[in-house]
């Protein structure tokens, strides 16, 4: 097996060095096409789509400096009502969208879908049999067309298409291709260059009509949206806004005009070089790589004359023309509108048509197949995957032009990966789920479709839009603010106001009363500070409510305890504030800013209001507090003296419960896993500190309200592990027990079995992972405060990498951006992707992606591959063993042949991982496990991947070789027994003994019934079989299912049986129970050495009445008292069991 | 009541039925008092153990039948407690160290050791060695093998060791030249039918040559399984007809049919009912090697000549890998896998051949 053949999917970039040498700079300058699209199909206008790239970030970045400009007026204008609008905009977003429908009904999503499907269908198949050539004489038609008639379509919009059959336009499209083929027959070669000229010029024309529509658009967009009924305040204001915005636009199309020209000049410039620089215009495919090498000059060209100048956008065209055409053209020329669109996919198809010759034929059946449920889902399962990976450019849109869309993807789409596909859609702010519901804005239909999907979104009247309009809809869906950017520029303001409303009081403090004193300077500081407080208002600090504000919380807090650290530096000092991790620096101030606790049921408020009625529950002693809680009717935990909080890592539990205390005004002494907290210091520091004289005192005396106010927080309780902290848990418990202070104990794992016993005691408050959106808004905010510049899909990206982890996603954020404060969506999942955690996949997913293709294992390099092996290096080989038979390898090609070869080769491979295993296993030589890796799970999937048609199976290998242990222990057993008579080994008497044992011993008792049993008793005393060596005979030789021969006895018959066997003793030669092993032993050591033959036997009839008498008083007493007897078989015998499997 | 094959077990040299010039040589062995350590091998069913027995008997005399099952308890150097079961009379010690699966290596060597390291106290009545009887010394692992060597040679004066195997080919060499070989080959048909005919005379029936002849070939010359194959006759008819159908073990049938299925259809449907199938045949114990045997044997009935050499290359490839393997299913697996792709190429080109 050449492994390197494995490297190759996972690179096809290496096989074409030119291609990226000569693109390499401008993509760095630019950021990001797809690696895959660039190299897999070279497209002949990539040129000027890149241009418009640029064009597109130059403006973009125009527009950003004016977007930021505007708020900024508009804040100074009304403050307050900015949020308000944008805000809405998501609202206002659908409102626009329909009224967009409306007034556009070219762009309607029915009819669109259907002409359109046609359209591609057919232009690709036209492209393909002479790429340029066959659109010749519909060219100038296509852009007649659109010249002609997107004007009336500007001025007066037509009226809705019906949504047209598919299959009906199939039809016609299909006779109209074959036409059209003659035709591309018979156009000559020479056509060529004039098709190509006239290609420029129509190119040009469309562009300008492109742009015309694409201002038109952008000014009724703007008026729509600010004609919204939530605007109707703010629009005077606003009012301002679009006219600069519309002034820019302007200003902008003369130059993009200019350098249009410009480029059409150059173009025509190449257009004239280019005959003399091919000569020979063999075929039109030639003409058609000469032409592309000749724009890749061009367009080195082009970059050194106007870097980022470029303007024309000659891939924004086809949607908007064509759509313009499609409104109006008859339904005769349709084909002739088709065959012009063909033009503008004439040049990114020819590079598809390389990588899938295969199409035309298929693209038809597919059609077909559709009708058809059962060949739908045939079909599905055999479906290609794309075929024409990055033949079309990815657009660059405006930043967050698809927030509050909702998009299903369905199909197999053409240019790209689903993958990528949804990462595009959430790049630019839209979700991406897997059903069709109401909520859906859109549907993107690829090929191959599911129908039920089609139609719930017919049903629904949910957008359905293909691939290129998902695309077009990205390039010309204006961009809007991120509503979380707004939140939390308005939470911004807010909280500045306030800090400026009321300056050093909304501070409150991070209080730790850790028994490590603080810094000596800042200490006496604090605690002059805290005199002269207390001495102000020691009345009002007991009448003022619990949830009081944070200086009241402070106060009392500073009266609990003598000495307390200073008030947390953070807002006091700036200075301070940059050494400060993030995590700190923003650790929430007061519950409300808690991330995902705000909930009246939240796990936060639950905690607050415990510790509140805590002392009301608590008062008497701990005669009236029994717990029952977990049952009560009411779950408030108002029997428990203590408080468990469990959940992941990073969720705020340590916070929640210090704010908690905060918020009540309770102190708290916090012990973590830092701190020895074995028994005896537990006791110490904490009975000492908390439960003692000096509350007491407190409790007995004047100061009532402060004396109660201590928490004990018990964080990571779980880590209360080792020699350490021996004990730590049940002395923990019996401080719970006796606690007169609420107790808070913290820990990850709410099942770990220390942690278990303490659970009965506490209060049990299990926090979950908050959403993604409520960490998504937090972290915005934060990053506004930081200045940062990070789009909202991206931090998405981030927090799903980190799981959910709130303070992992704040480490991450600090540590990417401290060299630069913007960070691009790119750049963020590329960072997630570094960061990601490793997530512990199970089993079941392992198998399930060593063997399917698709997206997900399309990417991974050979490491990834081996990587999931080793996810449990024990189990994923016998995963993939079970399995592989299920999986339908792409490879065979529906072929049985190739399928039984491929399972083959698979087969020998897995046998090979267990030829390492036993390497690894019996020598101990784990560094051989990449090499098993490589023979057990990444060569079976290479050679079998494709549609597993089932969830994968659990191994039955272990089901059966525990099976196996089994029956071979019977065996060895019966073997030993019968040994003294057959003389033979456990393979001899399992192979050939025990079948005719069996009827042996049956056909008495089948054929005599009652009578046959003497005899059958007889020959089991013969071979020394006892009872349980019958029934593990019957046991081991019933095959396949079937019903064993004992049990189809009469019932009168086993109990006549079993009454024979037990009427009489039955003598064995070897012992049944252990203990008489140790007298057996003696009495052969007397009869090691008799004289004679004679004397020997006598001794053995001796010994054998010995145990035949031990024999007899078993029987009687199991007689007396059987189940305990039985017991004391059972353990015996479960003993035994272990100690062969030990061996085996 | 025992079964016939144990009921007329020859128990002296002289009563042996077949291979009589080696029952003589090992008399002669036995006579002069004193004989080498012993490697008795052969075939399952051709009468290793029984002739073991005879030479003992001849040997030590009747006492030797006196059988008793012990069981022994050997602590290994880990503290680890494994138990035995040993045969044994006051003369000899059978003792089948595969048992103890992966340690027998320690039964070897606190066993036997201390067995053959104790002296005969009264040499004078008796032979002053000792015999071990060791059996399925294939399945011993390369380190108990070892463990031996030195064992057999040091204690030669007190202890003889007798060893019982099917095959010679993983006995170490060393072992292997310390040991006198004799091989037990497995009679031939007439010797089975002879004494089948035999045995029928002593019980008094009357078993007709056809039907002697029929299942001598059917048991493969094994005579234990002949032996119990004629009990299963009369158990079924009396008196025999020549042709009547001889009962057959359930996990031949079981064999035949699984390679049956193989046969008539290639596909992965059929291959996943066949895992099952073997999964079935090696839950109950039958050993991986038989399997493949009585598959190929099966198979090479369905395949031609060129196909033949090809499939039996392939068995006894996989078989190989088998051994050197952990889990016999993967290989057993394997080996359908390639069949069924080797195979179905076939019948398709050939098929194709017939259609040009």
């Amino acid at each position: 097996q050449d492994i390197r053949r494995f490297f190759a999917p996972t690179k096809p970039a290496a096989p074409k060095p030119t291609q990226g040498s000569t693109s390499t700079d401008q993509d760095h300058a630019r950021n990001k096409k797809k690696p895959s699209s660039k190299i897999t199909s070279p497209k002949s206008d990539k040129r000027s789509v890149k241009r418009k790239k640029r064009l597109i970030v130059d403006s973009e970045e125009k527009k950003e400096g004016k977007q930021k400009k505007d708020p900024k007026e508009k804040n100074a204008s009304s403050g307050k009502k900015n949020p308000v609008t944008y805000v809405s905009d998501s609202d206002s977003d659908e409102v626009f969208t329909s009224l967009k429908k409306s007034s556009k009904p070219g762009k309607n999503g029915c009819s669109q879908m259907t002409s359109h499907l046609g359209k591609s269908e057919e232009a690709q198949t036209a492209s393909l049999k002479s790429p340029v050539t066959s659109s010749a004489p519909s060219l100038k038609r296509g852009t007649k067309n659109g010249v002609s008639l997107t004007p009336t379509k500007a001025a007066a919009p037509q009226p809705r298409y019906t949504p047209t059959s598919v299959v009906d336009y199939f039809g016609s499209s299909v006779i109209q291709r074959s036409d059209k083929k003659l035709v591309a027959a018979t156009s000559t070669k020479r056509k060529a260059v004039s098709n190509e000229i006239q290609d420029h010029e129509s190119s040009c024309s469309d562009e300008l009509i492109a742009k015309q529509l694409q201002m038109d658009e952008d000014i009724e967009l703007e008026k729509q949206i600010h004609e919204d009924e939530e605007f109707a305040k703010t629009l005077a204001m606003l009012d301002e806004a679009p006219l600069p915005k519309k002034a820019r636009v302007d200003t902008i199309s003369p130059l993009k005009d200019s350098s249009r020209t410009s480029s059409a000049d150059t173009k025509a410039k190449a257009k004239s070089d280019s005959p003399k620089q091919s000569p020979v215009r063999a075929s039109s495919k030639l003409a058609l790589l000469k032409r592309r090498a000749d724009k890749e000059e061009e367009r080195k060209k082009n970059k050194q004359e106007k870097k980022g100048k470029m303007v024309v956008s000659p891939k924004k065209e086809p949607a908007t023309p064509t759509t313009s055409e499609m409104a109006v053209t008859p339904k005769t020329d349709r084909a002739f509108a088709a065959a012009s669109k063909s033009r503008s996919f004439s040049t990114p198809k020819s590079g598809s048509s390389k990588t899938s010759p295969t199409k035309p034929e298929t693209s038809p059946e597919d059609s077909e197949k559709k009708r058809v449920n059962s060949a739908a889902y045939r079909s599905y399962l055999n479906r290609e995957g794309p075929r024409a990976l990055g033949s079309k450019e990815i657009p660059q849109g405006e930043e967050n032009c698809l927030e509050g869309c909702v998009f299903v993807l369905t199909g197999v789409l053409e240019s790209m990966e689903r993958e990528d596909a949804k990462s595009l859609i959430e790049r630019y702010g839209g979700k991406v789920t897997g059903n069709v519901s109401r909520k859906t804005t859109y549907l993107v239909l690829g090929r191959d479709s599911g129908a039920s999907k089609t139609e719930k979104a017919h049903s629904f009247g949910t957008k359905i839009l293909n691939e290129d309009e998902l695309l077009d809809l990205i390039r010309t869906k204006p961009g809007k603010k991120s509503k979380y950017e707004i939140a939390a520029e308005a939470e911004n303001k807010r909280t500045k106001s306030q800090t400026l409303g009321s300056k050093g009081k909304a501070t409150p403090p991070r209080l730790k009363h850790t028994p490590l004193g603080p810094s000596p300077a800042k200490k006496s500081l604090s605690a002059g500070k805290t005199r002269a407080v207390s001495t102000s208002s020691p009345g009002t600090s007991r009448a003022s409510p619990r949830r009081g504000t944070a200086s009241d919380v402070k106060k009392s807090l500073k009266f609990g305890c003598g000495k307390t650290l200073p008030p947390a530096p953070h807002h006091a000092t700036d200075g301070d504030t940059c050494s400060l991790l993030w995590v700190d620096k923003y650790r929430p101030r007061s519950l409300k800013n808690l991330i995902g606790q705000q909930g009246e049921q939240s796990c936060a408020n639950k905690l607050l209001r415990w510790l509140q009625h805590w002392h009301k529950h608590h008062r008497g002693d701990t005669k009236t507090a029994p717990r029952f809680g977990k049952f009560g009717g009411k779950n408030d935990g108002s029997g428990f003296k203590a408080a468990l909080l469990s959940g992941p890592p990073g969720v705020g539990k340590t916070t929640t419960a210090a704010l908690v205390c905060e918020e009540l005004g309770y102190s708290y002494v916090e012990m973590n896993a830092s701190s020895t907290r074995s028994r005896t210091s537990l006791k110490e520091v904490i009975a000492e500190s908390l439960n003692n004289t000096s509350i007491k005192n407190f409790y007995s005396g004047t100061s009532q309200t402060v004396s109660d106010k201590h928490v004990l927080i018990m964080d990571e309780v779980d880590g209360m592990a080792g020699n350490e902290d021996r004990g730590g848990i049940q002395e923990l418990i019996g401080l719970i027990k006796q606690s007169k202070i609420p107790i808070i104990c913290m820990c990850n794992d709410r099942n770990h079995q220390k942690i278990r016993s303490l659970a009965n005691y506490c209060f049990d408050l299990r926090f979950q992972r908050p959403r993604v959106e409520q960490i998504k808004g937090a972290m915005m905010s934060i990053a506004f405060k930081e200045g940062l510049k990070v789009p909202p899909p991206a931090l998405n990206e981030i927090i799903l990498a980190t799981n959910q982890d709130i303070r992992q996603v704040l480490h991450n954020l600090s540590m990417w951006t401290a060299t630069d404060k913007v960070m691009t969506y790119d750049q963020a999942k590329a960072d997630a992707k570094n960061a990601r955690k490793d997530m512990k996949m199970g089993p079941f997913d392992v198998c399930r992606k060593v063997f399917t293709s698709g997206e997900e294992t399309a990417h991974m390099s050979l490491i990834d591959k081996s990587d999931l092996f080793f996810h449990d290096y024990s189990l994923a080989p016998l995963f993939v063993q079970e399995n592989y038979i299920h999986v339908r390898p792409a490879a065979a090609g529906g072929n049985l042949k190739n399928y039984l070869v491929l399972l083959s080769k698979t087969a020998d491979s897995i046998c090979d991982g267990d030829l390492v295993d036993k390497q690894i296993r019996s020598k101990q030589t784990w560094s051989l496990l990449p090499t098993q890796a490589i023979y057990a799970s990444v060569l079976p999937g290479e050679l079998m991947r494709g549609y597993m048609g089932q969830f994968p199976t659990f191994p039955s290998w272990l089901g059966k070789n525990s099976a196996t242990n089994k029956h071979s222990r019977i065996v060895q057993e019966l073997a030993s027994h019968m040994g003294l008579k057959t003389l033979c080994s456990k393979d001899a008497v399992n192979l050939d003994y025990l079948p005719y044992l069996r009827s042996a011993l049956l056909v008495p008792l089948q054929s005599h019934g009652a009578e046959g049993t003497s005899q059958t008793v007889k020959l089991m005393d013969d071979y020394d079989i006892i009872k349980e060596d019958f029934d593990s005979i019957i046991e081991i030789s019933s095959w396949g299912g079937q019903p064993d021969p004992y049990s189809r006895l009469d019932s009168k018959v086993k109990a006549a049986f079993t009454r024979a066997y037990n009427r009489e003793s039955h003598l064995t030669p070897y012992s049944i129970q252990m203990v008489k092993k140790g007298r057996r032993s003696t009495t052969d050591f007397e009869s090691l050495d008799p004289e004679n033959d004679l004397q020997g036997q006598e001794e053995e009839e001796e010994e054998e009445g010995l145990t035949a008498d031990a024999m007899i008083r078993r029987k009687k007493t199991k007689l007396t008292k059987e189940p305990k007897q039985e017991k004391a078989g059972d353990s015996g015998k479960g003993k035994g069991k272990g100690k062969g499997k030990g061996k085996k | 009541m025992s079964l016939w094959v144990d009921k007329y077990r020859p128990t002296s040299l002289a009563k042996l039925d077949y291979h009589k010039d080696q029952a003589n040589q090992l008399r002669n062995l036995v006579q002069c008092g004193d004989f080498p350590h012993l490697l008795v091998y052969g075939p399952s069913g051709a009468g290793k153990k029984t002739r073991i027995m005879c030479v003992l008997r001849e040997l030590y005399g009747a006492g030797v039948e006196k059988l008793r099952i012990e069981h022994q308890s050997v602590t290994a150097p880990s503290k680890k407690k494994i138990e035995i079961n040993t045969i044994a009379s006051n003369y000899h010690l059978e003792v089948n160290p595969g048992d103890a699966g992966n340690s027998d290596r320690v039964v070897i060597q606190e066993l036997i050791k201390t067995v053959a390291q104790s002296q005969q106290i009264q040499s004078s009545t008796q032979r002053e060695f000792k015999v071990v009887l060791l059996t399925e010394v294939d399945r011993l692992t390369k380190d108990a093998q070892h463990a031996l060597r030195r064992t057999m040679e040091k204690y030669m004066a007190t202890c003889r060791l007798v060893l019982c195997c099917n095959s010679t080919s993983k006995v170490i060499a060393p072992i292997r030249s310390r040991c006198l070989a004799v091989r037990v080959p497995l009679p031939s048909v007439e010797e089975v039918c002879s004494v089948l005919t035999g045995v029928c005379r002593k019980e008094g029936l009357l078993l007709p040559p056809e039907l002697a002849k029929q299942i001598a070939e059917k048991s493969g010359r094994n005579l234990r399984r002949a032996l119990l194959m004629c009990e299963a006759c009369r158990v079924q008819q009396y008196p025999f007809s020549a042709d009547q159908d001889i009962p057959e073990t359930d996990w031949e049938v079981y064999l035949r049919e699984t390679a049956n299925a193989i046969v008539s259809q290639q596909s992965p449907q059929r291959l996943m009912e066949v895992r099952t199938r073997l999964y079935e045949l090696l839950t109950h114990c039958i050993p991986p090697e038989i399997i493949i045997k009585g598959l190929v044997t099966e198979l090479l009935g369905n395949c031609d000549g060129h196909l033949k050499a090809e499939v039996a290359q392939m068995a006894a490839y996989y078989e190989h890998r088998l051994q050197l393997g952990s889990k016999a299913i993967y290989h057993l697996e394997a080996f359908v896998a390639k069949f069924m792709a080797i195979y179905k190429k076939f019948m398709e080109d050939g098929l194709d051949n017939f259609m040009f």
